[in-house]
């Protein structure tokens, strides 16, 4: 079941309180899937150069290491602008 | 019972701050993804080099300083 649908019948289908929390979720769940797509898109560019018959122990420790950098590169990125705009 | 509707304060303000999230956030994903290309050039290690760490910052300012130039020249065009 979709978790913005109403109970059927209901006038007030939420209160406020539990559409803020129902949004946060969902636009947590939003955030994480658009990460995960842009980290694997970089992290395959990176890492796979030439796709083998089986993923190899330096590729699968490439990739570890790329989703670290990654998130750190966020990070950096976040407090870059954090800092330019005051 | 709870009968605030769309129209109420708490929730406009609400609405407000998440949009203003929001847009910090989109911001700061599509940065990292422009500036990891432009940085990032070899296979990442287990740590940034300094250099790489200063160039994704800088990157971002730099963007920033960018969109301001863009926009000013946009505005002294009609």
């Amino acid at each position: 079941m979709d978790s913005f649908s109403s109970p059927t019948g209901s006038s007030s289908p939420f209160s406020t309180d539990e559409f803020m929390d129902k949004f946060k979720t969902q636009l947590a769940q939003a955030y994480a899937q658009e990460f995960l797509e842009t980290v694997t898109g970089k992290c395959f560019e990176k890492c796979i150069t030439k796709p083998g018959s089986s993923m190899s122990g330096s590729e699968s420790s490439c990739v570890s290491r790329c989703v670290d950098r990654y998130i750190e590169a966020t990070g950096i990125i976040g407090r870059a602008l954090l800092n330019s705009s005051r | 019972m709870d009968t605030s509707g769309l129209n109420s304060p708490e929730l406009q303000r609400f609405l407000n701050q998440e949009k203003e999230k929001a847009m910090v956030n989109e911001m700061v994903a599509k940065l990292t993804n422009v500036c990891w290309d432009k940085c990032i050039t070899g296979t990442p290690g287990s740590k940034f080099s300094s250099s790489e760490s200063a160039c994704l910052s800088n990157c971002a300012q730099r963007y920033l300083d960018m969109s301001v130039i863009i926009m000013k020249r946009f505005q002294s065009m009609h």
